[in-house]
């Protein structure tokens, strides 16, 4: 259970004034030429050592070599330090470094400030030496500032609940299920559909290995039987998360039967593989209601029903086939501009699933660019190989498709590859490539949070390397609906976040930064102002005193600072980032406009 | 203007051979190191494309399709190991096919034993035939046209052209006449003035002249061969010494039929060998043998990758000039052997019989080169005419 420490008054600046004059380090970085070609490093050196509270001013060459932290280290200790300020890079590279050079040297790790005299100053202002070196003073200045008001802080432990909520019972979610469970987390999955399995359940032959995509989905959810810590739910969905992070409390309403049950459980973690819907293209697109014109999902059911012998739509033998790629992906701005991934290496599979059923079939790819890619490209390979014809269309010459008055249908593309001349190509079937789209994600974005991108797929943190965490804590995305994917690759993030759910959850608790909003109850009036303002609910009315003053809970809260200037009465503090420090720092700023002394 | 294209094109092709031509993704390196292909003539890759795609007419009717010398070097550059090279002999096969509605040509090249079948069947029928009117077989003399009466040798012969000019006629008449369609040349682009005269007469000659005499791109393609072979055995060489023989033997052929009309000199007289009718005859035998045993010899040993798929009917033409060739130079030395052997009067009559099937297959086999190479370097001829006009 979350530990929120209980109100208490916030040290005013005029407090932190009375104590006894800070020791403080300042070290102005070289970055071997990045700031000081441009910023004279020694003279902003020169300029701090007799800032009041600075003990130590050193301007190394690279701050973040290791000997240069070991030096840091023994000033904190040999002249035993109890600030610290190092004016280098952006926070977002070294911020952890020095923090850890602190803890190193047992110096708490918030008494660390860095400044960046690099993006902001020496990169900004490469033509303008004295200004630059100017500036790099007052922003030091103001990090020596900001440091000797702070505070010493604790991060925030939380206890964590070993069970995670997997939303969707595809591949994805049933594999991460899996997975969870043989980490030692209990699962619990819950389905929206009344069957597990979602689209690849469905699914026969797969590429790229050819195993049934339903035999594999059977498999897991074999698997998921013998386990006592898997629980799923379907014909359910997630309607409610309170809490916070490592104690949500989630509420699943199971849709029983004309009536709704509903259900509350207590979570570590939520991973969301909710997948993707198929692009449905409009009436007309590419000739969609013509008959003979189906979408890929379409023709997938189609081929995986097949006999061998013969393919049929609607009784009649198909003789031949063109498939149109992209149908639904790639379009103009405004529409779905991302490539869907699967569907090229999907289609050729299927178009080879097609010569073994009936290796007389002639078949036609229709593409723009053939993205078959990695061990794909030997699918697309083979399926040269077997005769299909592959026909390159321009962007901007989309193929189009009509009904013959003799039966059968007609494409006309004009081919790039043929002097780019255009060709009419008589067919019996029409396939469409259609992409993938996200899923309406108004129901999860309210429940959870979550953000959606501009192409309404979820959005993770970093691509690379945040790949399956969300800005909410402890709520991981997988699979396709972070972004169109194969099956192979929604798997893996569903396996990532089962690996990042086991490093949230397997100690038992979790560290949260403690630089969070706090509130002042002596000067609260219980305006209720603030409460509309966080936008992670971390905000809650309570008694206190006998009366209702604001609350936030810090295990929610993010930092990020949204209710403070809400406040009409200055009640609400965020811890690291002070009214007094960012004050004190403002006003060095300013003076430093007008030098104190001549910059050399 | 949309071309309608044939699904089956590319599958009917590939029972002429190309086996390997659907690994081809067009990336246009065949194209790049052809020592032939120019911004008139693009090729191989083009023309695969036009295979894949379905565009049968504009496929048999390109005249890139004869410019090739079946080099091989867009075989040995192929990424993809789709053998282009083997695909531009395959296409003009289905060309031949494609031009000679009597179906012959389709069969010799698709069926292999209804094919072989057909060719033996061919000769034994006028081997038989000349046997059931053949006379006697003097002892004083070699008098092969006592064996077999000379007017009857002339009478089939005459009726057996005529059949072929028929087909090959109609043939060549409907390539010239797509080629034209296509590079869109009139008959009065091509007659209709002393300019066009003299471009017609220009483009014949490098037809003609240059190249099916000359064999000038021929000799230059074959500079790019790896590895380099001996003068003894290049390409070109071989081509040109089966052609000039052939050409030999054909006009020594025909001086002698002149002589004796004109009462010079009759048919099968023994004369020495210095004499210029039997000398041409002699040299233009021994040259047409070299060539097409190399021919032969190449073929069997299959060195080159875009010659290792000979269809029967491949074979057939090169199997017929050689006994040709061959049983030609027997009948010669038993025209001079004393005393007179039995045995020449027998190959006398194979030698005929092969020669009429070599002349009736002309318009079926890979001898029909000799008439479409021919029709497309002019066509071919026309285009760098106007380029050279125009620049």
């Amino acid at each position: 259970m979350t530990t929120p420490d209980s109100p208490e008054p916030v040290a005013d600046a005029s407090a932190t004034s009375g104590k006894p004059e800070r020791r403080i380090g300042v070290y102005i970085c070289h970055c071997g030429g990045n700031i000081s070609d441009y910023v004279d490093v020694e003279a902003v050196r020169e300029a701090l050592k007799d800032e009041p509270g600075v003990v130590v001013s050193e301007s190394p060459v690279f701050a973040c070599s290791d000997g240069t932290q070991h030096d840091m280290i023994d000033d904190i200790r040999g002249r035993n330090l109890d600030g610290l300020v190092v004016a280098s890079c952006s926070p977002k590279l070294h911020q952890v470094t020095f923090r850890n050079v602190a803890k190193r040297a047992d110096l708490n790790q918030y008494a660390y400030t860095q400044v960046n005299v690099r993006e902001q100053d020496s990169w900004a202002h490469p033509h303008d030496r004295s200004g630059a070196t100017e500036k790099a003073i007052g922003l030091v200045r103001a990090g020596v500032a900001k440091t000797r008001l702070s505070d010493p802080l604790e991060p925030l432990v939380v206890q964590t609940v070993p069970r995670a909520l997997v939303v969707g019972g595809g591949i994805t979610g049933l594999r991460a299920a899996i997975g969870l469970a043989d980490v030692g987390i209990q699962a619990v999955v819950v389905e929206r559909a009344a069957t597990l399995g979602g689209w690849v359940g469905t699914f026969g032959a797969t590429f790229p290995d050819d195993a049934s995509g339903a035999e594999e989905v059977a498999g897991l959810v074999e698997e998921i039987r013998k386990r006592r810590d898997i629980t799923t739910y379907t014909g359910a969905e997630l309607t409610g998360k309170s809490g916070s992070f490592g104690n949500y409390t989630v509420e699943l309403t199971l849709h029983r039967d004309g009536s709704d049950k509903v259900l509350s459980l207590e979570v570590g973690s939520i991973i969301v593989a909710t997948g993707f819907d198929a692009y449905s293209p409009d009436d007309g697109e590419f000739g969609y209601g013509i008959d003979g014109v189906v979408t890929l999902p379409e023709f997938k059911a189609m081929v995986d029903a097949a006999p061998s012998g013969g393919l049929t739509w609607r009784g009649r033998q198909v003789r031949s086939i063109a498939y149109v790629y992209c149908v639904g992906s790639r379009q103009e701005a405004g529409g779905n501009e991302y490539c869907s991934k699967y569907c090229c290496t999907a289609t050729i599979h299927a178009s080879l699933q097609v010569g073994t059923v009936d290796p007389s079939i002639r078949q036609y790819h229709l593409y723009r660019d053939i993205r078959a890619y990695g061990r794909n490209e030997l699918l697309y390979n083979a399926s040269r190989e077997a005769g299909s014809t592959y026909v390159k269309f321009a962007d901007d010459q989309p193929p189009s498709v009509a009904a013959l008055p003799t039966g059968g249908l007609a494409v006309t593309v004009t081919d790039l590859l043929t002097e780019s001349r255009e060709l009419t190509i008589g067919v019996d079937l029409v396939v469409l490539v259609t992409g993938m789209v996200p899923r309406d994600p108004s129901r999860l974005v309210e429940v959870l949070k979550l953000p959606v991108g501009s192409d309404g797929f979820f959005n993770e943190i970093h691509p690379k390397l945040r790949p399956v965490e969300t800005v909410v804590d402890g709520v991981m995305i997988a699979g396709c609906c972070q972004s169109p994917r194969t099956v192979g690759e929604s798997v893996s993030a569903g396996l990532a976040a089962v690996a990042q759910s086991a490093a949230l959850l397997k100690k038992g608790f979790a560290e949260l930064e403690p630089l969070v909003a706090r509130v002042n109850p002596e000067k609260c009036t219980g305006s209720g102002e603030c409460l509309s303002s966080c936008p992670y609910d971390a905000i809650t009315s309570i008694e206190w005193e006998g009366r209702s003053i604001a609350s936030v809970d810090p295990a929610t809260c993010k930092g990020c600072g949204g209710c403070v200037p809400v406040c009409g009465r200055d009640a609400i503090d965020l811890l690291g980032y002070t009214d007094a420090q960012m004050r004190a720092a403002i006003e060095e700023m300013v003076a430093t406009e007008r030098p104190k002394e001549p910059v050399a | 203007m949309t071309a309608t294209v044939d699904p089956h094109l590319i599958t009917d092709l590939q029972k002429f051979g190309a086996a390997d031509i659907n690994a081809c993704f067009s990336c246009g390196n065949c194209t790049a190191i052809c020592p032939l292909a120019d911004s008139d003539a693009m090729f191989p890759r083009k023309l695969i494309r036009l295979a894949q795609v379905g565009l049968t007419d504009d496929l048999v009717s390109s005249k890139e399709l004869w410019t090739c010398y079946g080099c091989g070097v867009c075989t040995t550059r192929c990424p993809q190991q789709a053998d282009p090279g083997e695909f531009m002999g395959t296409a003009r096969r289905y060309a031949i096919a494609h031009y000679d509605k009597s179906g012959i040509a389709r069969v010799l090249y698709t069926r292999p034993v209804i094919g072989s079948a057909i060719a033996i069947g061919a000769a034994a029928f006028f081997a038989l035939f000349f046997a059931a009117v053949r006379g006697e077989q003097s002892r004083d003399t070699l008098a092969l046209f006592d064996f077999i009466p000379y007017s009857v040798i002339h009478t089939t012969g005459i009726v057996l052209m005529v059949v072929v000019a028929l087909f090959s006629l109609l043939g060549v008449g409907l390539l010239a006449r797509d080629i034209a369609r296509r590079d869109q040349v009139t008959w009065s682009a091509l007659f209709g003035s002393r300019q066009a005269w003299g471009r017609t007469l220009r483009a014949a000659w490098y037809a003609l002249g240059i190249e099916s005499l000359g064999q000038k791109r021929y000799r230059e393609d074959c500079h790019d061969d790896e590895p380099v072979e001996p003068l003894y055995r290049r390409r070109w060489l071989i081509h040109a010494l089966t052609l000039w023989g052939f050409l030999g033997l054909l006009l020594a052929t025909t001086l002698d039929y002149g002589m004796d009309l004109l009462g010079i000199k009759a048919t099968g007289t023994p004369v020495p060998i210095w004499y210029p009718v039997r000398l041409l005859g002699t040299v233009a035998g021994l040259a047409l043998m070299y060539g097409v045993t190399w021919f032969m010899i190449r073929r069997w040993q299959e060195t080159r990758q875009c010659n290792d798929s000979s269809k029967p009917s491949d074979w057939l033409f090169l199997v017929l000039l050689w006994v040709a060739g061959l049983t030609g130079f027997v009948i010669e030395a038993a025209l001079y052997a004393e005393p007179v052997p039995g045995w020449g009067y027998w190959v006398f009559l194979l030698h005929v019989a092969i020669a009429m099937e070599l002349v009736l297959f002309l318009p079926f086999t890979k001898f029909a080169h000799v008439m479409y190479r021919p029709v497309s370097l002019f066509f071919y001829g026309l285009v760098k005419d106007a380029q050279r006009t125009a620049a």
